[in-house]
């Protein structure tokens, strides 16, 4: 009772702090297992966003920003038809550009990150990020690996604020794994 | 003969016994005939209605688990599966990732019921191939168990006792309807053949009866019996004549000799009995021999005709007369009271038979005749000495008359 409560209260406070902890998946214990298991999440997350404008089975172009911290040879697994096209950019030139479907934040300056984030919303934009465990700064998914573990969070506001659809399964493979809701 | 009887109809079985079993033969195998029936088109049914709920488990199953195979999620996977664990009838469950490595398993903690309805039903596991975007992803497979069919088996049992029960009541009822429609017009037909059969009752008759073949026999019976009544008529008329005829005299229509013994014997054991006394009259007509040859035979009758009219008119009621010999006629005086005297009575014969009477041949003949009387028990003890003390007394009599004449 009492901890429904705090609960209650903590969202209250803080309405960005809606964080689904994430789902655990198997990482295979080899050299590229990290890189095999990011891309193959990265790509199962893009395989359950709808844009609004396309079909499944398009190509999306993902604009990584910052440096990556899973995995440099970044190329997801989409499963079934549809692909992911990898551009890198800089900071400065995303705004200029109309054709990002997805944005991989990687390290980066809290600054730029924050004001991407202010750009992305209200657009067609997917945004995922390895650089926060926590899921707080605003990106729609958030892998982090625990304990040698690859998993991902999601920010049901990040997802809630935009127009994009991701599929509820998704949200909830998010929303029930390990620590607290 | 008659120690045969009991033995035969012990051995044989009653009428509402043989259409009592017929009824339960037949509604039985009816029943067990549309009970079978519906067993089958139940059975075909509830295995279309279990393959269809496998079916749609393992289809909710696979949209639940298919995330979970996209990220290689076991965890997500069982999360995924958790929906399927509370379906009943789901005895296993098993995700396997598209190199056929299973990703997670469960199994119902609950026993099966009843292995053999399984292993009918549910030979193998239903199989749903997960694709994600058309390309397979991985396969869910669901064991069902019996537990939803064990309650549609033990329904179906109760039922079909129900049936059979049903069955029994309702063939004693057609056999208690039976008996009254069937086995009482034929008893009532057994009645009446028995009743005539040992009682002689040919005045029965079998009523009208509601089964136009039974009716038929009841009215074949009938004219048989109408039949028997007449003939047992014509036999009884018959009888009485021939005994009229064995204790009568037929000329005179008098009883004859033997049925006056036989009539002196009981009113001799009849006086003996009340201690009272009866006379005897001894008649015989005088020279009847000679009248005999003179006129001829038919003029004998008719003087023997004349005179039994004569006995006939003294009788009173209680008396009894009979011809005993050619011209021989005894009357029996009984009850012999005060006011009776039997020389009275003799005089008044005497006197009647004194009339000429007209021959056939037109001349007229005037007979006489004697009569002798004896007193029971006075002149005679017995029959015997009764009739020879009578006969003593009328020859007397016959005596006094010829030296008179």
């Amino acid at each position: 009772m009492l901890a429904s409560l705090f609960l209650i209260g903590a969202s209250l406070t803080t309405p960005q702090m809606s964080v689904q902890a994430a789902s655990q998946t198997i990482v295979e214990d080899s050299d590229d297992g990290m890189t095999r298991a990011v891309n193959r999440m990265v790509g199962g997350i893009v395989s359950y966003a709808r844009w609004p404008d396309g079909a499944a089975d398009s190509t999306r172009v993902m604009c990584v920003i910052g440096t990556p911290r899973l995995t440099n040879r970044m190329a997801p697994d989409v499963p079934g038809a549809g692909s992911v096209l990898v551009r890198r950019l800089s900071v400065g030139t995303v705004a200029g550009r109309a054709d990002c479907d997805i944005l991989f934040l990687g390290r980066m300056a809290i600054a730029d990150r924050r004001q991407l984030i202010a750009w992305v919303r209200g657009r067609p934009i997917l945004t995922i990020t390895d650089d926060d465990a926590a899921c707080i700064y605003g990106a729609m998914f958030c892998l982090s690996n625990r304990a040698a573990n690859l998993s991902f969070s999601v920010n049901l506001d990040a997802i809630g604020r935009g127009p994009l659809r991701i599929d509820p399964r998704v949200l909830s493979i998010g929303r029930s794994a390990g620590g607290p809701p | 003969m008659t120690g045969q009887i009991p033995e035969r109809i012990g051995a044989r079985t009653t009428l509402q016994k043989l259409l009592s079993r017929f009824h339960f033969g037949i509604t039985l195998f009816a029943v067990a005939l549309s009970g079978l029936t519906i067993l089958l088109a139940g059975v075909s049914a509830l295995r279309g209605y279990a393959d269809r709920n496998m079916e749609l488990a393992a289809q909710l199953g696979a949209y639940g688990v298919e995330p979970a195979l996209v990220f290689n999620d076991p965890q997500a996977a069982r999360e995924g599966l958790e929906p399927l664990t509370r379906i009943p009838g789901i005895a296993r469950l098993r995700v396997l990732n598209d190199r056929g490595q299973p990703l997670t398993q469960w199994s119902s903690p609950m026993a099966d019921p009843a292995p053999l309805l399984t292993r009918m039903f549910f030979p193998r596991p239903f199989a749903v191939a997960i694709e994600r975007n058309g390309s397979a992803i991985g396969t869910i497979e669901v064991w069902g168990d019996s537990s939803t069919l064990i309650d549609y088996v033990r329904i179906g049992l109760l039922a079909g006792l129900g049936c059979l029960l049903i069955t029994a009541l309702g063939t004693i009822f057609l056999a208690r309807r039976f008996e009254y429609e069937l086995v009482k017009p034929l008893n009532e037909i057994a009645t009446v053949a028995h009743d005539v059969r040992l009682h002689r009752r040919f005045d029965k008759r079998v009523k009208p009866l509601g089964i136009a073949e039974l009716d038929r026999l009841g009215g074949d019976i009938n004219n048989l019996l109408d039949e028997l009544q007449g003939w047992q008529g014509h036999m009884e008329s018959e009888r009485a004549m021939l005994a009229h005829r064995a204790s009568h005299d037929t000329l005179t229509a008098m009883p004859n000799r033997d049925a006056f013994d036989e009539q002196l014997a009981q009113r001799i054991a009849s006086a003996d009995a009340r201690g009272e006394r009866f006379a005897l009259l001894f008649i015989d007509a005088d020279n009847f021999k000679a009248a005999n040859d003179s006129f001829g035979h038919a003029a004998g009758d008719a003087v023997l005709v004349a005179l039994s009219a004569c006995i006939k008119d003294t009788l009173r009621k209680g008396d009894f007369a009979a011809r005993i010999g050619g011209d021989e006629f005894i009357v029996i005086v009984d009850p012999l009271d005060a006011e009776t005297v039997p020389d009275d009575l003799a005089r008044h014969i005497r006197a009647c038979v004194a009339q000429p009477v007209t021959l056939p041949g037109g001349e007229t003949y005037q007979a006489s005749a004697s009569v002798g009387v004896a007193v029971y028990p006075d002149d005679g003890g017995d029959a015997t000495a009764l009739l020879t003390a009578a006969d003593a007394a009328m020859y007397a009599n016959k005596l006094r008359n010829r030296s008179k004449a």
